[in-house]
């Protein structure tokens, strides 16, 4: 799914910063992965790399058997919108509009029709127990909603690959459970998922981790989640 | 694109601003709306002026009688030059000349019943009306017929019939006889007076006031020509014709006094060349204001997709293609400025309409004896329609600039921004 040959990023500012030296990584297919690292350790930036937010200076990226190099804007908002879905910390959804509207929106850029996309996005918010609330801005709900909201608009164009970054970063650990047992689920249905976290305790809930230090991979550790008491866990 | 969706969006967004998008709009309504009113305001100032002489024809001359500047051949100057039936030939013999009608002035008295009021009549032939541009209100002015029988009818001035009507209570005053020093004349027609103050003005047929006063000294002389028709040709005549009246009234061609006289031709196009250096001041401040309606615009946009830089990363990330971005930014400021723009131009419109319908009903913005000032004060609306597709075309031109800025930022740099 998602295949990185030494992959180099470095920030030019006043003072040049080599944030990734040369990462080799696979991803297959259906896999639940999670990056470590301190901060600073370049873990969002890989992460951001592999969701075509942003460039990456050398190396090759190929995600679903398709170089991603110098694509168009074009190209990268099809890619984007037809085979990625975001998870941020920050949840990111549009204030001014309502949690249907924020689930329906991928929607709209793929140029599903209005009726339409409004019944797929209610289906997702059900799914996550948000079918009240579907009418309220993202400012009338608390942390644990807005996430599932920006879960459920993750979701709604059935990618292949799903990107969270911290996803539970700003919820408590009774909501951070919550979402980490949601994504778990949504993982089990066969989509990749990758998981950017500092935390060991979200980490230790997928099967693969992946310790990222001062921009180089350091080790690779395969975990079995089943054998954790994820409760316990966390925090 | 255009759909539905991609409409309820940008409204979304106006709406969501309701202050900017009201405060931008307002400054592109406004920029409209004043560049009417200067325009219209110009334009009635052009029209009132060029009414008075509308029916004026532009080939005309009037020379006028005066005193003498220099001193020449024995004669002292200051002596003065009444104009007499030598230069009606004079003039007569000259072939750029076409048509003389001298001005036979006597002051009198019309009286009709028991009412007197103090007039100037003046004999003049059919062609003075066109050589002075005077509007007949009603009834006719004086005709070939009247001059060759040498008929007794006069058109007597607004003023004057209004004044009549009002103490006699008489629905009109065509057909009416009325005695000038004792003299009757029937009126023919009313003219829209070039009196002044309380004097009265009438016209009576040359023929007939020649007949009975005998005349040989004019106040005025008019005269219609043909053939000049240039600027220089216009001047040059006048100083042919000057050096022709100081031969027979034996005054300094030089002097600049003596006898005035007036191109209507040169004249009008003095009063055209004032109007039009108005216009183009006009033009100058109103494309200031457009100018300052569109640098408000490409500034509040800026504005706006910075506000937005958030939102645009968010959409980014969720597949938004740039020309959705782009398009949805522009569109913003096309729909306020177009939107503004044409409340603008309607209450423009509106307040030029409504001031010319005042305007209309109270008889024009005039000097109280029917001289206008101030006439039909619209613009073209071909005009203001240009000037509002202009400031569309700059709204898009001003929201495109961020616009584009905002599509090249990295989606993660946008989503970042704080």
């Amino acid at each position: 799914m998602i295949k990185l040959e030494n992959i180099n990023k470095t920030y030019f500012g006043a003072q040049p910063l080599h944030v990734l030296k040369g990462i080799n990584l696979n991803v297959e297919e259906g896999e639940l992965v999670s990056i470590m690292g301190a901060s600073g350790s370049g873990k969002s930036t890989l992460l951001n790399i592999i969701g075509i937010l942003d460039n990456y200076d050398d190396g090759d990226y190929y995600l679903a058997g398709k170089l991603v190099k110098n694509l168009s804007e074009n190209q990268a908002a099809e890619f984007r919108n037809k085979l990625i879905g975001f998870i941020f910390q920050s949840f990111n959804l549009i204030p001014f509009k309502t949690a249907l509207e924020n689930v329906a929106l991928p929607l709209f850029y793929q140029g599903v029709n209005r009726k339409k996309r409004n019944m797929m996005a209610m289906e997702y918010l059900e799914r996550f127990g948000l079918k009240d609330w579907a009418d309220h801005y993202p400012n009338e709900l608390s942390g644990g909603q807005k996430q599932r909201v920006s879960i459920a608009r993750a979701l709604v164009t059935s990618p292949k690959l799903i990107l969270a970054d911290e996803p539970t970063g700003a919820l408590d650990s009774k909501t951070s459970a919550e979402v980490m047992q949601i994504l778990r689920e949504v993982n089990a249905t066969g989509i990749t998922m990758v998981i950017v976290t500092h935390e060991s305790g979200i980490a230790n809930l997928t099967r693969k981790i992946v310790h990222l230090k001062d921009g180089l991979i350091e080790s690779i550790q395969e975990n079995d989640p089943d054998k954790m008491d994820f409760t316990k866990e966390i925090k | 694109m255009f759909n539905r969706d991609f409409w309820s969006e940008i409204f979304m967004a106006l709406r969501r601003n309701k202050l900017r998008t009201i405060l931008t709009g307002f400054a592109i309504s406004w920029g409209i709306f004043m560049l009417i009113i200067l325009l219209s305001a110009g334009n009635g100032l052009k029209n009132g002026v060029n009414s008075n002489f509308a029916d004026r024809i532009n080939n005309t001359y009037t020379i006028w009688s005066s005193s003498t500047e220099l001193p020449y051949k024995g004669h002292k100057s200051g002596r003065y030059i009444m104009l007499n039936n030598k230069d009606i030939q004079m003039l007569e013999s000259m072939y750029q000349v076409e048509e003389v009608s001298p001005v036979l002035s006597r002051g009198g008295s019309l009286v009709f019943g028991d009412k007197s009021r103090s007039v100037n009549l003046e004999g003049v032939k059919p062609i003075f009306k066109n050589i002075e541009g005077i509007k007949v209100l009603e009834g006719r002015f004086i005709n070939e017929n009247d001059m060759k029988n040498k008929m007794k009818v006069v058109v007597i001035d607004k003023s004057s019939n209004d004044e009549l009507l009002r103490v006699t209570g008489e629905d009109s005053m065509i057909g009416k006889t009325v005695y000038i020093n004792g003299l009757s004349f029937k009126v023919i027609g009313v003219s829209k007076g070039m009196a002044f103050g309380d004097m009265g003005q009438c016209f009576a047929p040359y023929s007939t006031l020649q007949a009975i006063f005998n005349v040989n000294d004019y106040y005025q002389l008019t005269f219609t020509t043909k053939g000049l028709d240039s600027k220089e040709d216009n001047e040059n005549f006048k100083v042919v014709l000057k050096k022709k009246l100081a031969a027979l009234h034996e005054f300094s061609p030089e002097d600049k006094r003596g006898v005035w006289i007036d191109s209507h031709m040169l004249e009008s196009m003095e009063t055209m060349r004032i109007f039009n250096t108005i216009n183009i001041f006009i033009w100058v401040i109103g494309i200031a204001m457009l100018i300052s309606g569109v640098v408000g615009v490409s500034n509040i946009m800026r504005i706006t997709v910075k506000e937005r830089t958030n939102e645009i990363g968010i959409r980014k990330a969720l597949g938004a293609k740039p020309r959705s971005i782009l398009l949805s930014i522009v569109m913003e400021s096309l729909v306020i400025t177009t939107i503004f723009g044409y409340i603008g131009m309607i209450c423009g419109i509106g307040v030029t309409e409504l001031v010319n319908s005042i305007l209309e009903a109270s008889g024009g913005l005039g000097d109280g004896n029917g001289m206008s000032v101030f006439v039909d004060p619209t613009v073209d609306v071909r005009i203001m329609v240009l000037a509002t597709l202009v400031l569309i075309i700059s709204g898009v031109v001003a929201g495109f600039a961020p616009a584009w800025n905002s599509v090249k930022v990295k989606p993660i740099e946008a989503m970042n921004y704080r």
